[in-house]
């Protein structure tokens, strides 16, 4: 029997009550335990699946703008604000060079220039789609437009960026890839990326302006050959030496770095070292993650509101800047004859509603239904649980009538036996919450392990289910043992 | 110490009213040992737990201690059940498969004034067993004690709130003469060494013999009320009883 020196001796008497039933209380809480390790295990496959489907979400990038300078966009008649201002196409698709800044043209020249000129890259022209080489090098953004951004809400990373056609050369080996001058928040920005070797830059290098790089994989494979390591090697650029601290490629299968895919056929720098050695002072174009992906669409026209505001633009006149999402980047890569992709692009504000955006949100809508269900299932298994309290509590009144009868005459209230009861039915319940969390906990792990789901136990689903397995024990406890409180002591003490 | 008038209990059984007490006036003075006797159905039963607050009387006024008790809440009848009155019942009640010290300490765990420490609610049922000469037994089962026993414990029960009224439901029913005598006698003791006020019902004369004033009931009225003969004529009429009982045969 348990010998308790807890304070209040009502719970001495409900304890020492089960103890006197010890096989059916065990029953009762292995229920409870079942319903609570269920419910716990289901909600954790529940939200693991939904943290995977976030993940892939955010790793295709779907939380992700680019604002780009310049406007090379086709006007588009369209009621929606954001893209309202937009220039005429033609005319920018006509004059393409317009808008380039002086200082870019100096080191603007080129092999892929010169008809002559035999590569073994991919041209700008294959690495960009048609629309978009050769343009987006006008220079109307700065610095201080990526900070006004970063205080904007619902905003999470922002990396501001120039970019560059190079040729990185070692030993007698060259590579013409992309150089990006990048942020140190690019990493975060970029959830599929991995480091295969060394690390990306810091805030120390950015700040300083120092000449370090981070190949991405591809440039890697050629310059170094497959495997090897290039960490601490010293590569030329712009007749710069420049160190390599790391080797970024892709981080999921779903993704592949392959020549020309501007992310793995790469380099990376502190965007203030390519100020520096190209005495630059605006920004290509400002990148920013949305915190949450749903946010895109609302996040970019207050974007194109502020860089409105900030570039003094008139009402009448076009944005001197582009928003690229997911959608538009997709459309204008994707080798479309130019026709198309105008056409395309002409409507793309009216199709990120309806394509990539509502897929994140209906996938992250899908997963939580999921999850619901599961947990709803796993509910039922609860609800028998607390029959099963309901049963037991049931029986200990029945039995135990003249002991009711008993208590009342030597003084109890009817509140004290209902509270009796009561507080009986909650102990089987947190008793069987109790154990029930640690079997799910271990449930979900042993799943995680076994089937190599992705599984997640949040601290809230823990007080969640507890705190359901306790409400279970009040709500199935109540009838039970308000009959007991309901007793006539007289009749309950005649009863044999 | 007690004072009813007029009291009446009437019960719907089906259609018809049965009427269990009709109109009923005494009063109890504080140390007397009163012992109600009279046939089944005669509404001792009834009258005892309206005393005992258990239930409440249909019309009438009952005054326990210079309150009226016969319309208080539930609530307040427990507290009054708990701070002024023992219960002692024929079937002796004790709680199985808990110690003879647990059972004498489940009144004060109902008790109004605060909750009782461990350690003090100990001492006083191991004081209130002492009273009934049951200080050895304190941590047996009543599975492992005799009836006299289990009643003794039952007593001790009662007594551990200190109450001033201790109210016994035939409460040597279940137990042989033996031990029926032994048990009175600890009543009869508690009557005058405590001075508390006691009333007991019974169906056997003897048993009623050892109070100080006995009641007789009928169809819910008193038809006797007298109090009971000094020792000596006692001992005296038992036998002129036997003498009688012997001539008839």
């Amino acid at each position: 029997m348990i010998r308790s020196r807890l304070r209040h001796p009502m719970v001495d008497v409900a304890l020492k009550a089960l103890g006197r039933n010890r096989l059916q209380t065990g029953l009762t809480v292995l229920g409870i335990t079942v319903g609570v390790a269920t419910v716990l295990a289901m909600m954790a496959v529940g939200a693991g699946a939904q943290r995977s489907i976030e993940q892939q979400v955010r790793a295709a990038g779907l939380n992700q703008l680019t604002i780009r300078a310049g406007n090379w966009r086709p006007k588009v008649t369209d009621s929606d604000e954001a893209v309202a201002h937009q220039g005429d196409a033609r005319e920018s698709l006509t004059h393409p060079l317009h808008r380039l800044n002086e200082d870019v043209v100096k080191i603007a020249f080129h092999p892929e220039d010169d008809p002559m000129e035999k590569h073994d890259h991919p041209t700008a022209r294959q690495r960009l789609g048609d629309l978009e080489a050769g343009l987006g090098s006008a220079a109307t953004m700065t610095f201080d437009d990526a900070e006004a951004i970063r205080d904007m809400p619902g905003v999470q990373y922002v990396a501001g960026g120039i970019h560059e056609n190079v040729r990185v050369h070692f030993d007698k080996k060259r590579w013409f890839t992309r150089m990006h001058g990048t942020d140190v928040m690019m990493p975060s920005i970029k959830r599929a990326w991995t480091f295969s070797a060394g690390r990306f830059f810091t805030e120390r290098e950015q700040d300083r302006a120092e000449q370090v790089l981070v190949l991405g994989q591809i440039v890697v494979d050629r310059l170094f050959g497959a495997g090897a390591n290039a960490v601490g090697r010293t590569v030329t650029l712009w007749n710069q030496p420049f160190e390599v601290i790391g080797v970024v490629t892709s981080a999921t299968w779903v993704v592949q770095p392959a020549p020309g895919d501007d992310q793995f056929d790469a380099v990376y720098m502190p965007y203030t070292t390519t100020q520096r050695l190209l005495n630059l002072s605006k920004l290509n174009d400002i990148t920013v993650t949305a915190a949450s992906s749903g946010d895109v669409l609302r996040l970019s026209r207050e974007i194109t509101r502020l860089l409105r505001v900030r570039h003094r633009i008139g009402d009448n006149d076009p944005d001197d800047f582009t928003i690229i999402t997911q959608a538009t980047k997709a459309l204008t890569t994707g080798g479309l004859p130019p026709s198309v992709a105008r056409a395309v692009a002409a409507n793309v504000a009216e199709l990120e509603k309806v394509t990539l955006e509502q897929l994140a949100i209906t996938m992250e809508r899908a997963s939580r239904t999921m999850t619901w269900l599961l947990a709803a299932v796993a509910a039922v298994s609860l609800l028998v649980g607390g029959i099963g309290i309901m049963n037991i509590t049931l029986l200990s009144v029945t039995e135990r009538t003249r002991e009711i009868g008993l208590r009342m005459a030597v003084g109890a209230r009817r509140r004290d036996v209902m509270r009796q009861f009561l507080f009986e039915a909650m102990v089987i319940a947190a008793a069987g919450g109790l154990i029930g969390v640690i079997v799910g906990v271990i449930a979900s792990v042993s799943i995680a392990r076994t089937l190599q789901w992705a599984t997640v136990v949040s601290p809230l689903s823990v007080l969640l289910a507890f705190g359901v397995a306790t409400a279970v024990g009040v709500f199935f406890g109540w009838y039970p043992a308000r009959r007991a409180a309901q007793l006539d002591p007289i009749v309950a003490l005649r009863r044999e | 110490m007690i004072q009813v008038h007029d009291l009446t209990k009437q019960y719907h059984v089906g259609d018809h009213v049965v009427h269990a007490l009709r109109g009923l006036t005494m009063s109890i003075a504080a140390g007397e040992f009163v012992t109600i006797v009279g046939p089944s159905g005669s509404g001792k039963s009834t009258f005892m737990h309206i005393l005992g607050c258990l239930d409440r009387p249909t019309s009438g006024r009952y005054v326990l201690n210079s309150r009226d008790v016969s319309t208080l809440p539930a609530d307040e009848l427990a507290r009054v059940r708990n701070e002024t009155i023992g219960f002692v019942f024929q079937g002796f009640n004790l709680l199985a498969r808990t110690s003879a010290l647990e059972n004498v300490e489940l009144p004060l765990l109902y008790t109004r004034k605060g909750v009782v420490k461990a350690s003090e609610r100990r001492q006083r049922a191991i004081a209130a067993l002492e009273a009934v000469g049951l200080t050895d037994r304190a941590e047996h089962h009543p599975s492992q004690l005799s009836g006299g026993q289990q009643q003794r414990v039952a007593i001790a029960r009662a007594l551990v709130t200190q109450p001033s009224l201790l109210l016994a439901d035939e409460p040597t029913g279940n137990l042989d003469s033996s031990t029926s005598h032994e048990v009175m006698e600890i009543f009869a003791s508690l009557c005058t060494s405590r001075g508390i006020t006691i009333v007991l019902i019974t169906h056997e004369r003897d048993i009623a013999a050892y109070g100080t004033r006995i009641v007789d009931f009928k169809d819910g009225s008193i038809v006797s009320d007298h109090p009971a003969e000094p020792f000596d004529s006692r001992v005296a009429r038992v036998a002129g009883d036997t003498l009688a009982q012997g001539r008839r045969r």
